[in-house]
């Protein structure tokens, strides 16, 4: 893991749908800024709005947050979502979790494709696995005993 | 309605979509950003149009033009996915296929819609 990161950004909101765009716009600016790389800076403005859009939708409270690292010397940039779960939330995360990191990450995603092509309850649970496969992001997963759920993604 | 299905364009919250003659075929031309929360409200009635009014004029070819399209989730991704998938179900005499046109400018462009290409094997190319 990394030491110190030259720059970062917290951003705290109550989680509403509108915020996220803005959101996304930010993130991309900063980490553009920090590592000169347009496309690296779009794929994780990308991940970023994916995890708050999961973190919007699924929250069961008002304590969402994200947290952009900067690492410039390892080229290396963090991302952390985190909101409030429940119960049910947390397992059906880490059931999707475990299947989405198991195996290459271009089946993965084209399996969750497929399956949420045809998915009755309105869920795309297909926010991770594009993460993985398009950004080549290392994606973490952390409860807390109390339901806070924190993804993580490290981008190389 | 300046297309030979009679399908009106869209424009609501930041995207704009239009669907227009595009030769033998009809083109579904996308401007703007799909980052609502559910684009399927949207999205699933259009495709569904396109695709019975393709399959019923047997017009063998649509152009998906993303060229203009800024920003799409992973939500407008299920719901192209779901369109694609349709191609699968369809016996041989009523097959179309689509033509993906792409920005190369545009991050998301280059690492999303080749994946599309994956669902229904030889029915989607992209240029």
């Amino acid at each position: 893991m990394a030491k110190k990161p030259d720059g970062y950004i917290e951003l705290k909101f109550g989680p509403r749908w509108r915020y996220i765009a803005p959101a996304r716009l930010f993130i991309q600016s900063f980490v553009a800024i920090a590592i000169e790389d347009q496309n690296k800076a779009d794929g994780i403005a990308m991940a970023a709005s994916e995890l708050l859009e999961n973190a919007v939708k699924y929250a069961k409270g008002e304590e969402t947050s994200i947290v952009v690292q900067a690492f410039p010397e390892q080229n290396l940039i963090t991302c952390s979502v985190t909101n409030k779960g429940d119960e049910a939330s947390v397992k059906e995360l880490q059931a999707l979790y475990k299947k989405i990191m198991s195996g290459d990450p271009l089946e993965a995603y084209i399996t969750q494709m497929r399956e949420a092509a045809v998915r009755q309850d309105g869920k795309s649970q297909l926010g991770l696995a594009r993460i993985r496969y398009e950004v080549g992001a290392n994606i973490k997963l952390e409860i807390t005993p109390d339901y806070m759920i924190t993804i993580t993604i490290e981008v190389h | 309605m300046a297309n030979k299905l009679g399908i009106d364009p869209i424009e609501q919250d930041k995207i704009k979509i239009t669907i227009n003659d595009a030769g033998a075929g009809v083109e579904v031309h996308f401007i703007g950003d799909i980052d609502m929360e559910d684009p399927s409200v949207i999205l699933d009635p259009l495709f569904e149009k396109v695709h019975s009014g393709v399959v019923a004029n047997k017009l063998g070819e649509v152009i998906a033009n993303f060229k203009e399209l800024n920003f799409l989730n992973s939500s407008g991704i299920k719901a192209v996915a779901k369109w694609i998938m349709k191609l699968a179900m369809l016996p041989a005499d009523k097959k179309y296929s689509i033509r993906i046109q792409h920005n190369k400018a545009i991050t998301w462009q280059v690492t999303s819609l080749p994946t599309l290409t994956f669902l229904v094997p030889g029915a989607v190319k992209i240029e």
